[in-house]
């Protein structure tokens, strides 16, 4: 038969946008030989607000806003990634107090995410019981963020030079006491997956992502580390004061979805290790940098351009901004993880079965979001 | 090697970063280069639009000795050529770059808007785009998205 006649027997599939387990708006068109994907295009765009123009049109320190928006699920991460280009550009560095701060927050948000993820990677696979336990821890966090900032997701906690509320006794009281029992609850979450044969059956040896294919799409985060290379922004560009704690990077040379699950889970116990450094050794002082006061926050004016990148949950987050001596950003650009991770997903699904489509985007950990800014 | 003379300038940035800016002619046989110098990770494509001329902006990534390096060149006609062939993840960031800017990848072979609606009118990252006039989003009977001007044929 030749391939002309082959591609006439594909059948056309359309998921989505409203599939319940794209999570989110993500529609996928699918070419089908039996039960053989064969061609996939994801279909992008759906949440698209055009952050990055919106970002254009306002001032330095209102941008911060639609950062939360970005990766709703993250968002002390993604605040952490455009403050790095900002302050670098304004030229208003934090204060050490605000740094350890920032750190113990970005990695309980990376926490968070991970177990959204975690939960609804188990509803993929048809396990009902691991989101609420995912989902119970995920809102002990969530109530620590409504601590200190008044909100459980799209905080708006940190700003230009500072943060909006410094730490109190019974914030630091709170992180220790989620601290203490979590890691117990993490191995339980854990048990739960790994002692189950259909969940590893369905996961070991699919979606099998090579190190040389990661790298040609541009993949980063998890998903590469995953895949056998030990990268990671807190460790190659030490940013905030990632080089002053002690932890490691999980890292699987299998590149299959199980191996992306295992460091995932393991990126969660080493987050928690680096939150309990954090606040052992979080020093007194300001909270804010003086020369960002509320009342100058709308008069700060940056010239040339800078790239910072930072690791959030999902991957290597880069916010580029060029500044033309104006109160506004010139160009505001985000190099979202997630949308590069997303590109792979038509090489990892080719040849594979059609229930595996919705395990191997459930590892991928899609937040729309991001991916459409 | 690409002669020194070629790179029209070569600085460093406020973050640090090696910025090389090179002639749109020399372009691509620079980004060969650095790709076989080991490059292997294109991290971002920025394009600025400085009114007279749009600004392509590269950002190379070496994973093995996590080296960085900027390449920046100039556009007058919106046409710039494209690095598919040398980095896959090019496929997406040119086709954002030309949905929101406007900017032609020469030899890219699938260059479709990847957010907007192919029928879209403007790149909405231009200086120029008129953000006062709205368009609205529908969908045609075979379930493919288009842009409209006229509110009752929206959503």
């Amino acid at each position: 038969m030749t391939e002309a006649e082959e591609r006439q027997k594909w059948v056309d599939l359309n998921m989505g946008p409203q599939h319940p387990s794209t999570h989110g708006v993500l529609r996928l068109k699918v070419k089908l030989d039996g039960e053989i994907v064969k061609e996939l295009e994801p279909v992008i765009g759906y949440l698209h607000r055009n952050a990055e123009k919106i970002c254009e049109l306002d001032y330095y320190c209102d941008s911060i806003i639609y950062f939360d928006r970005m990766d709703y699920v993250a968002a002390m991460n993604m605040e952490v990634g455009y403050l790095e280009a900002a302050e670098k550009l304004l030229g208003i560095p934090p204060p050490e107090r605000v740094q350890w701060i920032r750190v113990i927050m970005a990695e309980l948000s990376r926490v968070a995410s991970h177990l959204v993820w975690t939960g609804a990677f188990g509803l993929d696979l048809g396990m009902l019981t691991p989101f609420f336990y995912a989902f119970i821890e995920r809102e002990k966090i969530l109530k620590i963020f409504t601590e200190v900032s008044g909100s459980r997701q799209e905080v708006n906690y940190m700003s230009i030079g500072g943060v909006y509320q410094d730490f109190n006794e019974k914030i630091v009281q709170e992180i220790n006491e989620f601290c203490d029992q979590f890691p117990k609850k993490l191995e339980d979450m854990y048990d739960l997956f790994t002692k189950n044969d259909i969940f590893i059956s369905r996961n070991k040896g699919i979606g099998v992502l090579p190190k040389e294919v990661a790298l040609d799409y541009a993949v980063t985060g998890p998903m590469l580390r995953a895949s056998g290379v030990p990268y990671d922004v807190r460790k190659a560009e030490p940013y905030l004061v990632y080089d002053k704690v002690n932890f490691d990077i999980p890292v699987s040379q299998k590149g299959d979805n199980l191996a992306r699950f295992l460091v995932r889970f393991e990126e969660m116990r080493q987050s928690i290790k680096i939150v309990k450094q954090a606040i052992s050794k979080l020093p007194e002082g300001p909270f804010f940098n003086p020369k960002a006061k509320k009342s100058l926050m709308i008069r700060l004016r940056g010239e040339g351009d800078v790239y910072a990148r930072t690791e959030s949950s999902k991957g290597e987050l880069g916010v580029y901004i060029v500044g033309d001596g104006s109160v506004k950003p010139y160009r505001l650009r985000v190099r979202s993880p997630t949308l590069r991770n997303l590109s792979v997903l038509r090489y990892l699904a080719k040849d594979q079965m059609i229930a595996d489509v919705v395990a191997i985007s459930g590892t991928i950990d899609l937040v729309f979001g991001e991916v459409d800014r | 090697m690409i002669s020194v003379a070629e790179i029209l300038e070569e600085t460093k940035g406020k973050d640090g970063r090696r910025i090389l800016k090179v002639d749109k002619d020399n372009f691509l046989q620079l980004m060969e280069e650095l790709k076989e110098q080991g490059f292997d990770h294109l991290s971002l494509i920025t394009a600025v639009d400085w009114r007279d001329r749009i600004e392509l902006v590269y950002h190379l990534h070496n994973m093995e000795n996590d080296n960085y390096v900027v390449v920046k060149s100039d556009t007058l006609n919106n046409v710039f050529p494209s690095v598919v062939h040398l980095w896959t993840s090019a496929d997406w960031e040119e086709r954002e770059q030309w949905d929101m800017m406007g900017v032609w990848f020469d030899g890219h072979a699938n260059l479709r808007r990847l957010f907007l609606p192919e029928s879209w009118t403007g790149h909405p990252l231009r200086k120029n785009y008129d953000l006062s006039k709205v368009q609205y989003i529908n969908m045609d009977d075979e379930g493919n998205d288009y842009a409209t001007f006229d509110p009752g044929d929206g959503w």
